[in-house]
Formats: C-alpha cells, sequence, structure tokens
C-alpha cells in the first residue's frame, strides 16, 4: 500500500487542513502529491460504462481501493474534516476523448464525502476532463487534472459532481479513482 | 420568404426526422445571415455544452419577424404537424446559436413540456466536411443506456433539420474541430 506523503501527517499541518476544510462554502480540500507513489500498474479491467444523456466513460476497480478502505486513509480523513466518514464505494474511470458525465443523477445522493484521487498525465487544459461540483445557489467547484493530487469535497444530499467533456483532440485519458464516503 | 413548400417524407430511423433543403429564398438567406452577423451573442458554457447563444422568440426586427413567419406560420406549421402526424402546432420558439472551435452540445434528447417538433435551421456559409466536426449526430439507446450512433448530418447551408421530440430522440452536436462558425437558428414547435 502506498504512504501520505509525510507532509500532510504533521499534526500542524493537519489543523491548518481542517480549517480550510471547513471554511469554504462547499467544505473542500486538495492535496498535491498526496502519495509518495511515483506509478502504479493499472491492473485493474476496465469496462464501457453509458448511459446516454448521464455517462459515457469506462469503469472498473478502483486502483488503490484497500488503501481507501483502510483505516489509516480513514483516519487521516477523519483528522482533516472532523467528519466521521464510512466506506461507501471506489470506482476507477476513466474519460477518453469524447467521453463525459453530466450533473444530474436519476436518484439525489444522500449527504456524502466524495474523494478522488488523480492518475492523469500529460494533460492540457483546454481537453476539458476537469471535475465540477455542484450545489445549489452556491459557487461551482472547479478542479482540473492534476497528477497525484486528492480531492475531498463534503456534497450534502441533491448535491452534484461530474466530469465535463473530453475533447476529441484529446491524446490520453482523465483517469482517477473516484470514492465516496457515507456521513 | 420559403423557396420551398414542400415537406419531404419522413425518415423513420433512429427517430422520425426529416432534412428540408433550399429553405429560404436567396434574397432573404442574405438578410438573415447578415442580421444574424450583427447580434452580440452570449457565452453559455455548462457540463451539457459550450456554445455561442441570442434568444430570437421575442425580437422585433424585420429581419427576424420575416425568419420567425418563415419557420412558424400557420400554414407552415400545419404542413409540419400534417408530415408527422401530431396534433396542431401552436407556435414557435427560436434561438441562434454559433458552435466554434471546441464548442459541443452532448447527447440529449430535447424532451421539456410542450416541445412536440424540432428544428435547426443551418445558416453556415462554408462547406463543411465530416472531419470539421458540427455534425448533428443521432443516436439509438438500448433500455440500459447505450448508445449507438445511426446518423450523421453535416450542416447544409440553408437546410431545415426537423425531428420528432420523444423518449427516443437522442441526438448531440459533435464537438467543432477546426476554426469556422457553424451558425444555426434552432427552437421547436410547440403543442
Amino acid at each position: 500500500m502506498p504512504n501520505i506523503n509525510f507532509y500532510y501527517l504533521a499534526q500542524e499541518t493537519i489543523s491548518n487542513l481542517k480549517m480550510i476544510f471547513n471554511s469554504s462554502d462547499v467544505p473542500f480540500v486538495r492535496l498535491s502529491k498526496f502519495l509518495d507513489l511515483d506509478s502504479v500498474g493499472y491492473n485493474s479491467e476496465l469496462v464501457e460504462d453509458e448511459k446516454i444523456g448521464y455517462f459515457k466513460r469506462k469503469k472498473g476497480p478502483a486502483v488503490l481501493e484497500d488503501f481507501w478502505k483502510s483505516a489509516e486513509f480513514i483516519e487521516f480523513l477523519q483528522d482533516a474534516t472532523g467528519l466521521n466518514p464510512k466506506f461507501s464505494a471506489a470506482n476507477h474511470l476513466s474519460y477518453s476523448a469524447g467521453d463525459y458525465s453530466l450533473l444530474h443523477m436519476e436518484e439525489s445522493e444522500p449527504k456524502r464525502l466524495a474523494v478522488v484521487y488523480d492518475f492523469t498525465k500529460k494533460w492540457r487544459l483546454e481537453w476539458g476532463g476537469n471535475d465540477l461540483y455542484f450545489s445549489p445557489e452556491k459557487e461551482h467547484l472547479i478542479c482540473n487534472r492534476d497528477y497525484g493530487s486528492l480531492m475531498i469535497v463534503k456534497l450534502e444530499e441533491g448535491d452534484l459532481s461530474c466530469t465535463r467533456y473530453v475533447s476529441l483532440k484529446s491524446k490520453y485519458s482523465a483517469k482517477m479513482d473516484f470514492i465516496t464516503y457515507e456521513l | 420568404m420559403r423557396e420551398t413548400e414542400k415537406i419531404p417524407k419522413l425518415i423513420q430511423s433512429p427517430f422520425p426526422h426529416v432534412i428540408v433543403k433550399n429553405f429560404l429564398d436567396e434574397q432573404t438567406l442574405d438578410l438573415v445571415t447578415y442580421a444574424l452577423a450583427g447580434l452580440e451573442y452570449e457565452f453559455d458554457d455548462s457540463d451539457l455544452f459550450n456554445y455561442l447563444s441570442f434568444g430570437l422568440t421575442d425580437v422585433d426586427h424585420p429581419v427576424i419577424n420575416i425568419l420567425r413567419d418563415d419557420l412558424g406560420d400557420e400554414n407552415w406549421r400545419g404542413k409540419i404537424a400534417k408530415k408527422f402526424g401530431v396534433k396542431q402546432l401552436s407556435k414557435i420558439d427560436m434561438s441562434a446559436y454559433v458552435y466554434g472551435l471546441g464548442s459541443f452540445l452532448l447527447p440529449h434528447d430535447d424532451q421539456v413540456e410542450g416541445r412536440i417538433i424540432a428544428y435547426s435551421l443551418h445558416l453556415t456559409d462554408v462547406e463543411i466536411s465530416e472531419d470539421m466536426g458540427g455534425a448533428l449526430h443521432l443516436y439509438e439507446a438500448d433500455n440500459t443506456g447505450k448508445s449507438k450512433l445511426v446518423k450523421s448530418i453535416i450542416p447544409e447551408y440553408n437546410s431545415l433539420i426537423m425531428f420528432e421530440v420523444s423518449d427516443k430522440s437522442w441526438h448531440q452536436v459533435g464537438e467543432v474541430l477546426e476554426d469556422i462558425q457553424r451558425l444555426t437558428v434552432t427552437g421547436w414547435y410547440h403543442a
């Protein structure tokens, strides 16, 4: 299993993260170079995942599924957010040229903590594929692709998230582990 | 004024649609494209789309009024209703859209209460080829939501595309891949 970058485990850092997380309109924090991980073997078998008008992408088991379930990481989440998250689901998602997900679901999702770890390399901003978090009557949160960064965002019931359309000019895929925790 | 009064036979796959070529006469076409070029478009960007738009439904402008009549007068609405086999169409709404490099509109079915027939009048005065993007893609979807591209309609100057709005009318505008301005006047015929 990978290790959390030692910087993020320092008590002062944790205190700062908790303060930052809870000071935002939509509580979030983004941590670059979160893991001491240079590369990961993609053993995850991805399959086409499409529901027209909702999403089109590839999906498989999370690359770091054991880590996202681990007591070490869940304890880190508790310390950094002040919440009490319980592991719910983890998937690896890959968005290639022409893929997308949209800001609507068939059923409202409950209050949750969403965690996204970015495996995307060599990305260009104009290819799109950024993550969007939407909460009614609040500013959108936009999160551009950044290899190795971890996004933690608290979403209320009915809040939505998506990965925006990836341009047909994209030469690579936007890849991420997407994990949700019940609150 | 309309150049064409006849609506060709409907194409049924993947859902009922039709393309009316040479819709406007040359003089009206020139006036309309000139009027549309003078509008101040708004940039719209969301998870679903990226384009410039300008609402025309309530605009009082001599040329736009003529265009609104050509697209939506009682005679033409009657022909459309008869062709598609739908009840009387009461009114239209319309907006102008410009898709430039990188613009797109992702798959959706257009279903909103009152919309019966969707239309799009293509006014791009350059020949668009498939590799430039901007085609109207028509899909069929199975009951799991998996889609299959059935048809790509490459925008042709002065052609009017119409299709019946239903839970089957999945379509998108493909990303524009070159530095062109794909101009359309688009909207719906309402119940």
